[in-house]
């Protein structure tokens, strides 16, 4: 850290001379970007929320959300465990058994003494006492594999029937019965209840001001994030132009008109106007802003195709023109079902969507290539690519009476088609950075973190409250459980501990190569053990959040769930190797698994073809996740 | 290996002490209505101990019934419903005086063919065998009887127990119990039921659906939501469907788990709808009183362990068959408001 001044210097000494340091080669904020473990994970999570959005109505709804991330929460939480445990080389079988074990056993503490068993222990001591066995149960599986060296898979594969054993022969030993229950009126209830399972009720918080409050910290996020992705990739100018700043302002003046204009009105024309200065203003503001700040592009060039580029351009075209003539000649007022999972209208979808995506990935790489060439052609490649988008929203727009599609995809396409078309002109106009600014890395990272903090911020705003034109419509009732503050807190924490403990490097480094590891001094056995004592802990936690859910459980809850922990784990990118991976992507693989979930039902689709989808989609995962590793090697090659 | 030898006999000296200990308590002949029995059957080995308990047998002779061991094989783990057929078998079998061996298949028709070839290797007495997948199993229940043993399908297998030449079926037919529900959705006035499944091969479970969707008169939409283990997925999956549809106003859960997530389902979405269930649990019964669920269809499963054991037996000393060639219906019964207290406290015995 102390002397990247030293190789920034050096760096660009040797980038000029064309034979830098590979190791220390710049990479631009969007390499660096995709080379993150979870990006995969990300844009997946991205994809299948936009697919179900798109042909669900109640998917995007809060009710939907509130669905969806409800399920996530528990199965997250073990997915983040399993991650960690999984970059540590090492398995557990018995995480599913275990979430209910600890439930069971939690109840089994605190049911009323009497004829139907049960210890009647304050919840006060239940708790922590199940806690501290939880401990043991991790500590046992984490010193057995380390003893015995034998595999971690066969290890946790006995817990896991001892624990699908004990939970029955407990159950059934004490109360008599495959599920157990405990009543209300358990010492401490009233407090515990309110840790693990207080709820949120959407429709009794009103708040009529929400939307004004939404849109105004969106936009500010939004206009963050570009300003701050600006920052990280062209060339600061020397000495800064104001004149830049009037432009700016100027922009951005015509950008808050339009918005107030679109919110004053719900005319066609006037809503056509207001775009057309969004979009003009957002150009001006983004050119504006890059006067003040950057450096005019050294060499722009002239427009130069080569058949690289035009092959894969025409390539992209052609499939979103397949994607446009599938709308038109699929009726999409047919709700038929086929034979095949969807119903008509689900199949115009779904080929519309795979058309339009790989159309826009083959277009994508062309602009790519051009890059190589000059800057112009570049920008010409991206606005020929927006306008294909902006023509496709329009015909979104105009089959989007005959339902199955939403109406606001329109308005998406047509802003994703302005950022392309805003990029390209910049990409035009300004110098892009090509070796290391760390200040303006710095300030760039500080911009894009608070940016998605608003975003993320206003979003939540926007679920968690109800304005009374949406009571008087009659939205559906949607109640946010504590159940995912604990499955956002616990990612968190466990995503600053990996990446920033020394255990977190010790999971990686035994993950890794044990023996290594071992001999430059890690304690790999200890780190071994808390891992999983960490995935146990987490057991305990979901089996906390599920018994006061519930105030029951069966004996098998649990079993089997925990190749789903693992394969969320798989798709957010951790490998089954050991050594690699986040645990942010864990979180984000749950969320995968249970948008699919729930969006299959959302869309009313024939459920027996839903593990067919959910194969599909880990296919995918893996395939991708090994493309952008190998994209990550290469890099830092 | 001395070692091990020692190890072996230390043990085999636990085993027999276990065996006469449970002697003590399950003299009495009630059927496991009582705590006193059901604290024995959570070990399944120390109820063999029961065999040499002639006390409460003298009518049989003894020395007959002490030879038979019925083997009943089924084709799932101990969830809810089986575990009071399990108690049904250990009550039939202790009031009868004969050994019974209680073999789960953990819902792999494979574990059963291999089960039930393993229980004629050792000379079984009677087969009693659920029947969730005919193709697999038919052939091998074929070669028991082909061999004189006398076989008694228990659960699923109405439509197969006379080609395999068994001498009865002891269950309830699942179409006709959906039918019965089906009358039940009518009589209350619903229009659109979704009748929801936990698991997705299950014959039987498509069945019940089948048996609504032909005597409902409105629209069924029938669909697999999650499994039992994944209460809260199952709960989402539900709401996910009757959200997508408002005009979903019943709800039948195939299963007593799946039901109650139906009622949470519900309870969140804050909409009304009449919720049918199938089978008992404490749970259930409790949301029956409390008038979350109109129904739940019961078949009664303590006498699909009881009375299978009770047809072997009667074969087997005094060659009795029962039913006359037709299949023996423990189902459907109902229970309802009217009826769900006295039916909870039987329940949280473990015999209904």
């Amino acid at each position: 850290m102390t002397d990247v001044s030293a190789v920034d210097a050096n760096s660009a000494t040797a980038n000029d001379a064309g034979e830098a340091d590979e190791r220390l080669a710049y990479r631009s904020i969007f390499q660096r970007l995709f080379i993150r473990p979870e990006i995969g994970a990300i844009i997946g999570a991205i994809g299948v929320w936009t697919f179900f959005w798109a042909v669900s109505l109640n998917f995007g709804t809060t009710g939907g959300t509130q669905n969806w991330l409800d399920s996530a929460s528990t199965l997250g939480i073990m997915a983040v465990a399993v991650s960690m445990l999984m970059i540590g080389g090492e398995f557990d079988l018995s995480s599913g058994a275990n979430t209910g074990a600890m439930g069971i056993l939690f109840i089994l503490l605190i049911r009323e003494t009497g004829e139907l068993g049960g210890l009647g222990a304050s919840i006060w001591i239940a708790v922590p006492l199940s806690f501290a066995f939880a401990m043991a149960v991790g500590f046992f599986n984490g010193w057995m594999v380390e003893k015995t060296a034998l595999p971690s898979f066969i290890v946790t594969l006995a817990t896991f029937f001892i624990l699908k054993g004990a939970k029955l022969g407990l159950a059934k030993l004490i109360v008599g019965q495959i599920s157990v229950t405990f009543t209300n009126d358990a010492h401490g209830y009233a407090f515990w209840q309110r840790i693990f399972a207080a709820e949120w009720e959407r429709n009794s918080h009103v708040w009529n001001g929400r939307d004004l409050f939404y849109i105004g910290m969106f936009l500010v996020g939004t206009i963050l994030i570009t300003l701050s992705v600006c920052e990280m990739h062209f060339v600061r100018r020397s000495e800064p132009k104001p004149a830049g700043l009037g432009l700016f302002g100027l922009g951005m003046a015509g950008f808050v008109a339009s918005i107030v204009l679109f919110h004053t009105t719900d005319g066609v024309g006037a809503n056509f106007v207001a775009a057309a200065v969004l979009a003009v203003s957002v150009v001006v503001a983004m050119v504006g802003f890059g006067q003040w700040r950057y450096e005019p592009v050294a060499a722009a060039g002239g427009l130069r195709l080569n058949a690289g580029i035009t092959n894969y351009l025409v390539a992209g075209l052609v499939s979103i023109g397949i994607a446009v003539a599938c709308a038109f000649a699929i009726d999409s007022a047919n709700s038929e079902t086929l034979f095949f999972p969807f119903t008509v209208q689900g199949l115009r979808a779904v080929l519309i969507m795979v058309f339009v995506g790989v159309g826009f990935m083959l277009a994508m790489v062309a602009a790519n290539r051009a890059l190589s060439v000059n800057p112009i052609t570049k920008g010409a490649v991206s606005t020929v690519i927006a306008a294909a988008l902006a023509g496709f929203a329009f015909v979104v727009r105009a089959s989007s009476e005959a339902a199955k599609f939403r109406t606001e995809l329109f308005s998406v396409l047509l802003l994703c088609a302005l950022a392309l078309f805003a990029w390209a002109v910049l990409g035009t106009r300004f110098e892009e950075r090509r070796r290391t600014d760390a200040s303006a890395d710095r300030l760039g990272t500080r911009g894009l973190l608070l940016g998605v903090a608003l975003l993320v911020f206003a979003v939540i705003i926007r679920h968690l409250f109800v304005t009374d034109a949406e009571l008087e419509a009659g939205v559906n009732p949607a109640k946010f459980s504590v159940r995912m503050l604990w499955f956002f807190g616990f990612t968190a924490v466990m995503v600053w501990i990996l990446g920033n403990t020394r255990f977190g490097s010790w999971t990686f480094a035994v993950g890794g190569n044990k023996e290594a590891s071992r001999q430059v001094g890690v304690p790999a056995a200890r780190t071994k053990t808390q891992l999983f004592m960490i995935v146990s802990g987490a057991a305990w936690l979901v089996g906390m959040l599920l018994a006061f859910r519930l105030n029951s459980l069966q004996a098998s809850a649990g079993d089997g769930e925990e190749f789903e922990f693992i394969i969320a784990a798989v798709v957010g990118g951790t490998l089954l190797t050991g050594g690699y991976g986040t645990a942010l992507g864990g979180a984000i693989g749950a969320a995968i698994m249970a948008m699919s979930a729930v969006g299959i039902a959302s869309a009313r689709w024939n459920s027996d073809w839903r593990f067919v989808f959910l194969g599909v989609i880990l296919l995918l995962a893996v395939i991708s996740n090994r493309a952008i590793r190998d994209r990550a090697d290469s890099a830092r090659r | 290996m001395k070692k091990m030898r020692w190890l072996a006999m230390l043990l085999a000296l636990v085993m027999v002490a276990a065996a006469c200990g449970s002697d003590g308590d399950s003299g009495d002949t009630a059927d496991g209505g009582d705590t006193g029995s059901e604290s024995t059957d959570s070990g399944d080995s120390g109820d063999s101990g029961d065999s040499g308990d002639s006390g409460d047998t003298e009518e049989v002779d003894v020395a007959q019934s002490g030879d038979l061991t019925f083997h009943m094989i089924t084709h799932s783990e101990d969830g809810p419903f089986w575990s009071v057929v399990k108690r049904g078998m250990e009550a039939a079998c202790s009031d009868l005086g004969v050994e019974c061996v209680w073999m789960p298949g953990f819902n792999d028709a494979n574990q059963m063919v291999q089960d039930i070839e393993g229980a004629l290797a050792e000379g079984s007495s009677g087969i009693a065998a659920s029947l969730p997948d005919p193709t697999a199993l038919v052939p091998v229940l074929q070669g028991a009887v082909g061999q004189g043993v006398p076989v008694v399908t228990l659960n699923s297998g109405a439509n197969d127990y006379q080609e395999i030449g068994a001498l009865t079926h002891v269950g309830q037919t699942e179409f006709i119990a959906g039918q019965a529900a089906g009358e039940r959705f009518n009589a209350a006035g619903a229009t659109h039921v979704l009748c929801g499944q936990q698991e997705q091969n299950n014959v039987g479970l498509t069945e019940r659906c089948a048996g609504l969707e032909d005597t409902f008169s409105g629209t069924v939409t029938t669909d697999f939501m999650d499994l039992d283990a994944d209460t809260t997925a199952q709960q989402a999956a539900i709401n996910a469907a009757m959200a997508a549809d408002e005009s979903i106003d019943g709800f039948l859960g195939v299963g007593p788990v799946i039901t109650m997530s139906g009622v949470r389902a519900a309870g969140d979405l804050g909409r009304d709808v009449i919720v049918g269930g199938f089978d008992l649990t404490p749970e259930l019964l409790g949301a029956i009183e409390g008038g979350d669920v109109l129904f739940t269809v019961d078949q009664q499963q303590y006498l699909q362990g009881y009375l299978p054991i009770l047809q072997l037996f009667l074969f087997q000393t005094n060659s009795n068959t029962i039913g006359g060639g037709q299949p023996i219906l423990t189902g459907p019964g109902f229970v309802t408001a009217d009826n769900a207290a006295s039916v909870l406290a039987l329940s949280e015995a473990g015999t209904r």
